[in-house]
């Protein structure tokens, strides 16, 4: 059976629904998690309830701002020219 | 002669056998997302460092130290063993920790980061530290030609078309 072809409404519900679904996954994405890997490589999810969650996203935290800082050290701004 | 050829070759050995000192920096080669890596021994003592100044390195030990000491009070509360490597997804960046009986490793790479690819390389880099097969790098098969050095002669002659009948 043929497919209809879509319409210009359609269309843009489609694009809409891609731009949605895209968006959604980048906020999943960016959403903080913790995974913790037994000596097989089983992997378990840390639930945001669970014991130490908090913790542990606090000094992951604060590692990738210890280094962000050390990075901004090793490279001052360069001052502006003068015209 | 012979043993100014061992001598060499022993001396090759060593430079290629991994040190704690150099553990945190091969794992940063390894990695183009990696930023910076802290090795800790079995008493949680800093043994190694890169991607942050010394004046830093400690403050990043004990933030890795404190990341598995959290890690074993999660655990409590799953089933299963030990963990052995976590993974921290937060807004700036990933902070991944891999450890054994003897080390901990952990490295704080970019978001982007392949975490099945960070993980590995934890464990090839403690594998390789703890006396294991050392990680090979590939290299081409063939040898890249040696250029000649550019001069403005060399550069004029050149055509940008390749010419048809000339091998």
């Amino acid at each position: 059976m043929r497919e209809r072809r879509k319409g210009p409404i359609g269309r843009a519900a489609g694009l809409a629904e891609g731009v949605a679904a895209t968006m959604r996954r980048m906020q999943r994405e960016r959403e903080p998690r913790v995974l913790v890997y037994d000596e097989t490589g089983y992997a378990r999810l840390v639930q945001p309830d669970g014991r130490g969650y908090e913790r542990l996203l606090e000094t992951a935290e604060r590692m990738v701002e210890l280094v962000d800082e050390s990075d901004a050290e090793a490279k001052p701004r360069r001052p502006r020219r003068e015209a | 002669m012979r043993f100014g050829t061992a001598a060499r070759g022993y001396s090759d050995l060593m430079a290629g056998t991994l040190t704690p000192e150099r553990t945190a920096r091969r794992l940063c080669e390894l990695s183009a997302d990696a930023r910076a890596a802290v090795l800790l021994d079995a008493a949680g003592a800093p043994a190694g460092f890169h991607g942050v100044p010394k004046s830093r390195s400690g403050d990043l030990a004990q933030l890795a130290l404190t990341v598995f000491d959290a890690v074993d009070r999660a655990h409590r509360d799953m089933p299963g063993g030990p963990p052995e490597q976590v993974e921290i997804q937060v807004d700036g960046g990933t902070v991944y920790g891999s450890r054994t009986p003897r080390w901990t490793l952990a490295v704080v790479a970019r978001r982007a980061a392949l975490s099945s690819l960070m993980l590995m390389d934890l464990r090839a880099v403690l594998g390789e530290l703890e006396g294991g097969a050392p990680i090979r790098r590939s290299t081409p098969a063939a040898a890249p030609a040696l250029r000649a050095e550019a001069t403005e002669e060399a550069a004029a002659s050149e055509s940008p078309v390749p010419e048809l009948g000339v091998e």
